[in-house]
């Protein structure tokens, strides 16, 4: 008897018995369900949040912003040297390896005024390099050019919402805009960026570039700060590796400690944070299939119980079988064939009932699913894994099974 | 040459000390190739138990069997499996057929477990079915089959892997007088091909028939009668 024969064996056993074989593999259709289910929803927030990622500077992203110190004691001195500078973003392009992008930052809220419409808004003066560290296109005129800032050029590049609160539909490119009492030019208009973690959803989680009102920071300094003040908000980074992230970081922050003598900064670096959502992902994954992996060893037992229930009412054709010449093997092959026959057609319509349920569940709850092989092959290969343990034990007792008492029984 | 099956001194004990039972108590026995040979006696005589013996599905509890020319009173399972299903043919007196199953897969399941490949395998099962007149009920299922068709699948079943001998347990216990005696004629027949027959049974008729008649009685056999050829 090839493994053909007995795969077909099986086959013809589930087809005799269909309501028995459902109930059988009840357990694993489940079991596989709730573990494809579990997966296509995690693995679906996995995909969004890279995508989340990729959509605004990537996974190389950094920055250092003021935090000034708890304790209260300050020298003068100390108190002098707080607080990033211009110098300080100098200074780390010059002496800090694993940066490709160092982007000085001042954000103030000032007065704005454009045409009729007078409004409060915040101000962010940049250098240029902003516009690849967090991938902004450009829509309409042009975004501020390197010539912008080594002339302190009175231009301004206004994020899509913006444009609109400011100027309606009219275009923006060429219009004044006045910061407190200064006037700038606008320059240009930025694409819209929309990105949502749920479908159907109105939140848009990059509404806030939308929303920016960039200007040189050379020009900032310059006609809204005093001569002395060169005062910064923030150092934007963008790391060469995102591998390497932890050693830039250190030298990052030497760097800084040795300039101000104080702990007067914080670091954020996407990368860590990254990291820190797989591992907390991780964490609900294990638990996920932790829950669908105890459903397959209770529909494991279920297939146990039931080829032992229908095992008395098949001790005769045991027996004939051995009459007719099978050995204790045949008879075990045959019936762990079966069991993992079964088990694996009940994975297959486990994976399809998963399947539907996951699309079902995200299109009720807006949240966006993914499918990846991984999951189709674990849950069918735990399934054949649970096949054969649970039919091992109804298969040794038919393969051991005395073909005069099996053939005798009524 | 060796006789086809030789016995000597065979007993058989069910359970153990105060509640042992002796079903045979020394049975003597010897069938050439060609034989027809039928074993009769009461209900409890012990002639199923000898059945099961010369048909390898139970070990004796002691003496000597020869198969062949061959010991077989202590081979391990798997070898008694093979001999089963190459040198031995079974016949019940309820047909166990596998319900599920068509005529022509029952017919082929012993040459399923002699390793035979498919082809091979129906041309085999064609022929047998052929050689006991059912060649067209194949694709029926056995409750689509009246009695006498039933047993004549059966022994189409047990005569496939052509076995040295042809093993029969009541084989007309469940069959009407008519259909019983197409049965007997279709052993008769076989007979005449050469085919070795032992068949335990109830039936005068199959004594009749038979060249040998074994009498068994109380794990003993009791006398034999032989019929000139």
């Amino acid at each position: 008897m090839n493994a053909v024969q007995f795969v077909r064996e099986g086959f013809v056993e589930i087809r005799e018995h269909y309501g028995r074989t459902l109930l059988q593999t009840l357990g694993v259709i489940l079991g596989v369900a709730s573990v494809v289910a579990t997966l296509g929803m995690t693995a679906g927030m996995d995909a969004r949040r890279q995508q989340y990622f990729r959509e605004s500077g990537g996974t190389r992203l950094m920055g250092v912003y003021n935090q000034p110190p708890a304790e209260l004691e300050l020298t003068a001195r100390q108190r002098a040297r707080m607080g990033l500078t211009l110098e300080d973003a100098e200074a780390i392009r010059g002496a800090v390896d694993g940066f490709d992008l160092v982007v000085a930052e001042i954000a103030r809220t000032h007065k704005v005024r454009a045409g009729a419409t007078e409004v409060n808004l915040r101000i962010t003066a940049i250098e240029p390099g902003f516009e690849r560290m967090r991938d902004l296109g450009v829509a309409r005129g042009r975004f501020l050019g390197e010539h912008d800032l080594a002339t302190g050029a009175s231009v301004a590049v206004l994020g899509s919402t913006r444009a609109r609160e400011l100027y309606g539909s009219a275009n923006p490119v060429g219009k004044p805009l006045v910061v407190g009492d200064v006037t700038y030019t606008v320059i240009g208009v930025m694409t819209e960026k929309v990105f949502s973690f749920r479908r159907n959803s109105n939140h848009n989680a990059h509404e806030w570039m939308n929303r920016l009102l960039l200007v040189p920071i050379t020009s900032y300094a310059k006609r809204h700060l005093g001569p002395t003040d060169d005062r910064i908000d923030e150092i934007n980074l963008r790391l060469v590796s995102a591998e390497a992230h932890e050693e830039a970081r250190d030298a990052l922050e030497q760097l800084l400690r040795v300039r101000h003598g104080i702990d007067d900064f914080g670091v954020w670096d996407r990368h860590e944070r990254i990291e820190q959502g797989n591992r907390e992902g991780q964490v609900y994954n294990l638990t996920f299939l932790a829950c669908g992996i105890i459903a397959l060893l209770v529909g494991g037992i279920v297939i146990t119980n039931i080829m032992l229930a229908s095992f008395t009412e098949r001790m005769r054709e045991v027996g004939v079988r051995k009459a007719l010449g099978a050995t204790g093997w045949q008879v075990f092959v045959q019936f762990l064939v079966e069991a993992l026959v079964v088990t694996i057609c009940g994975a297959g319509v486990g994976l399809a009932t998963g399947v539907l349920f996951t699309l079902g569940i995200g299109r009720a709850l807006n949240v966006v699913m993914a499918f990846t092989p991984i999951m189709f092959v674990a849950a069918v290969g735990s399934a054949a894994v649970v096949g054969f343990l649970f039919g091992m034990y109804p298969a040794v007792r038919a393969s051991r099974l005395d073909p005069v008492v099996a053939l005798r029984y009524e | 040459m060796a006789p086809l099956i030789s016995v000597e001194n065979i007993r058989k004990v069910y359970g153990a000390g105060d509640v042992a039972v002796e079903a045979l108590r020394g049975v003597n026995l010897t069938i050439d190739r060609g034989d027809y040979v039928a074993i009769m006696g009461p209900s409890g005589s012990g002639k199923s138990t000898l059945m099961h013996i010369l048909g390898l599905l139970d070990t004796p509890s002691g003496g000597t069997y020869l198969l062949d020319g061959d010991e077989v009173s202590n081979l391990s399972r798997r070898r008694l499996a093979h001999l089963r299903n190459r040198s031995i043919g079974f016949v019940f007196q309820s047909f166990n057929l596998l319900p599920r199953a068509s005529v022509l897969r029952n017919v082929e399941l012993p040459l399923l477990y002699s390793g035979i490949g498919r082809r091979e395998r129906q041309r085999r099962a064609r022929g047998a079915l052929e050689l006991v007149g059912l060649a067209d009920r194949i694709k029926h299922r056995p409750n689509e089959l009246s009695g006498g068709q039933r047993q004549r699948a059966a022994i189409a079943r047990a005569l496939v892997n052509d076995p040295a001998v042809l093993m029969a347990d009541e084989p007309t216990g469940n069959l009407d007088q008519q259909t019983g005696s197409e049965i007997l004629a279709l052993f008769n027949r076989l007979q005449q091909q050469g085919q070795t027959l032992i068949i335990v049974t109830h039936d005068q008729r199959v004594a009749s028939c038979a060249q040998r008649v074994v009498q068994i009685v109380d794990g003993r056999i009791l006398r034999e009668q032989k019929r000139a050829a």
